[in-house]
């Protein structure tokens, strides 16, 4: 518990929390229900994504084509639907098309040993490529209402996805804390050598890993098209950045083994309260890339700066501690 | 450097393939093989190796820097907007050159100083960067910059600065002899990044930065201002690459060379700088940039969509990366395999 009050997510909590009540100094709307509700709901496509980034950024890995891989799933899911395929089955496709597309990043990074943001800036290409090749490049429209039915659902005035989402992050959370198969993911990303020497599955683990991603990366796929109720060529466009910048917020840390779903979560919350409370200040949304990157910069600064004092404090009290040692024995 | 070494350098391969291909093409398409098309061809291009080949040494010192898309709007608005308030177009362009290596140099600054993932921090600054540039012309409005038009400067915001003067549209328009001035320009960019990287103190500090920075700073090599100088070199590729867009498509935009991110990595890496850190030259950038844009510009001809391009460049990168690291890993196996057999005879 007491190191949960010293952690990012806490940090990020916080910070979450005075945009939300300062912004609500300016527009008491804020305050209302359905507002802090449609930020959830707004944030789901990132939330899901950035989940499945987190896993190969615990692995000290980093896939770019998680925007992709929603898109092509998202293709697939809504060609199967207009070709009359039952809902079921063209998600079940769209969720086997996002683990395949996760596979082939595994495979290529595992296998022949391409650099993860190599191969993903590939499969970040082919996939964009085979999502116009599909269609022939124009939007998928006249979705039939199965798949806008789900967003319409709520259960005690909270939306039927949101509920779906928070019951997929406490599942990876308690996965990811409590299975010892899960804890490799963080051991493999802090030392992947001393994991192989203690017999951890190294590579399945990584395979692993951008498997998950691509599976994540289709149930956004299946949220955002329920909600948007057609598939544009540009769908989930750049949230491989965006995924990435949660997941930093977060304090997933890119150099592998450090960082929880619940971190993932909040920091992909915050990017979407962000746009929403610049929605509700009234500044225009051409500033919303601004703010984001001057949010990133200024919490990973201050998160360089809150780290090396502490390591300078620790070094001093063990230097303080050990003269004191010497001074006791004399 | 012997002949042997030569023949067995990345780079030779690389022009192997660029040979190779520009004849494949040719065969399938006569009219690619005319000089003067082929060099034409290069301005559809320009932008990606002026970004791409001082990249390289960002790579080399094991960072990246993806902010430079964003660079290349920002330079791009910047340029138009001074050239709107009245300022001859080229005092314009060096306030945007200007602005532009100043974003280098908080990129530079940030990651000398903090021992944050580069990738990160030009994360951030690719955000920022944009951010700004889109914002530019509404927050001039609101400082109370009068503009001509009765949308006041927002309305730039979406459709662009046009109307640039003639003498600007001609740095990409004119040539000398067949060779279009953008590329001379590249060629001379390259010459100098080169003899920057391989002949001076500077280029050997990028390489040792890349290979092990605790042993550079044990070196007394001022490892912060080389730092800063190699993203401040990014910066001015991207201020270029920005410039030469604007005179190319005759129009400022905030989102210019937006989606160049993909193909300006894809050119680092094809030419053989190693993403890790330690390896890299200008010369393999510069032809893996041409090998690409003349494989693009011959499907194209050929009727090739540009969806399929997109696939064929992906699997490209994945295909040469997937080659290099196994040819590695069988040299190897085959060193170890001679090490053993030789120590079983001795």
């Amino acid at each position: 518990m007491k190191r949960f009050f010293k952690s990012r997510e806490l940090l990020i909590m916080l910070l979450l929390a005075v945009l939300i009540i300062i912004t609500g100094l300016f527009n008491k709307n804020v305050y209302k229900f359905d507002s802090i509700s449609e930020i959830f709901n707004a944030s789901l496509t990132l939330t899901l994504i950035s989940l499945g980034e987190m896993f190969v950024i615990l692995t000290r890995g980093i896939d770019v084509s998680v925007g992709a891989t929603a898109g092509l799933a998202a293709v697939i899911l809504g060609t199967t639907l207009n070709l009359g395929w039952p809902i079921g089955w063209a998600i079940l496709a769209a969720i086997i098309t996002g683990t395949l597309a996760g596979m082939v990043n595994a495979f290529g990074i595992t296998s022949m040993r391409v650099p993860p943001i190599i191969m993903t800036l590939g499969t970040l290409g082919i996939y964009r490529g085979l999502m116009r090749i599909i269609t022939g490049g124009s939007w998928i429209e006249n979705l039939p209402q199965s798949i806008k039915e789900p967003n319409r659902w709520d259960i005690l005035h909270v939306p039927f996805f949101v509920w779906m989402t928070l019951i997929v992050i406490a599942i990876t959370a308690y996965i990811t804390l409590k299975a010892r198969p899960a804890r490799y993911f963080y051991a493999v990303g802090d030392n992947e050598e001393g994991a192989y020497l203690l017999g951890i599955p190294v590579k399945l683990t990584q395979f692993a890993a951008y498997t998950l991603a691509g599976f994540f990366a289709a149930l956004a796929a299946i949220v955002f098209t329920s909600q948007i109720g057609f598939v544009s060529m540009n769908a989930a466009d750049g949230f491989e950045l965006k995924a990435i910048a949660a997941n930093v917020l977060g304090g997933v840390s890119l150099t592998g083994g450090i960082g929880t779903p619940l971190g993932a979560t909040i920091g992909a919350l915050f990017m979407t309260a962000v746009h929403s409370m610049l929605i509700f200040l009234g500044i225009p949304g051409i500033w919303d890339n601004a703010f984001a990157g001057i949010i990133l910069l200024t919490v990973v600064y201050i998160d360089y700066r809150v780290r090396t004092t502490i390591e300078l404090q620790q070094r001093q009290s063990r230097i303080r501690g050990e003269s004191g040692a010497v001074g006791g024995e004399s | 450097m012997n002949l042997k070494h030569v023949f067995r350098s990345w780079e030779f391969a690389l022009f192997v393939l660029l040979v190779a291909e520009i004849a494949v093409l040719g065969v399938i398409n006569p009219t690619f093989l005319n000089i003067e098309n082929l060099l034409y061809s290069t301005l559809d291009f320009s932008h990606i190796l002026f970004a791409a080949l001082p990249l390289t040494m960002v790579i080399i010192t094991a960072g990246i820097d993806i902010s430079g898309v964003s660079i290349m709007g920002l330079t791009s608005i910047t340029l138009g907007l001074v050239w709107v308030a009245g300022v001859n177009i080229f005092v314009a362009m060096a306030i945007a050159i200007l602005i532009g290596l100043l974003a280098g140099l908080f990129n530079g600054f940030f990651v000398a100083n903090t021992d944050v993932n580069p990738l990160v921090i030009t994360l951030g600054t690719l955000f920022m960067f944009a951010g700004l540039a889109q914002g530019m012309p509404a927050l001039l409005d609101l400082l109370g910059f009068k503009a001509y038009g009765s949308g006041g400067l927002a309305a730039y915001q979406y459709e662009g600065i046009t109307g640039l003067p003639d003498s600007f549209i001609h740095l990409t328009d004119g040539s000398l002899w067949i060779i279009p001035y953008p590329f001379i320009a590249i060629l001379i960019f390259a010459a100098i990044l080169s003899l920057l990287l391989h002949k001076t103190r500077f280029g050997r500090a990028l390489y040792l930065i890349g290979v092990n920075p605790k042993a550079t700073i044990y070196s007394g090599v001022p490892i912060k201002k080389v730092l800063i100088g190699a993203y401040l070199l990014s910066a001015l590729g991207a201020v270029l690459a920005g410039i030469t867009l604007t005179s190319y498509f005759t129009s400022a935009r905030a989102d210019l060379g937006g989606d160049a991110l993909l193909p300006i990595i894809t050119t680092v890496v094809l030419g053989g700088a190693d993403i890790l850190g330690g390896s890299g030259t200008i010369l393999g950038t510069l032809l893996a940039g041409l090998l690409l844009g003349f494989l693009r510009q011959g499907l194209l001809a050929i009727g090739v969509t540009n969806d399929l391009i997109q696939v064929v460049t992906g699997a490209l990168l994945i295909l040469a990366m997937a080659t290099k690291r196994l040819a590695a890993v069988y040299g190897e196996f085959r060193l170890n395999r001679r090490t053993l057999s030789s120590k079983e005879r001795g």
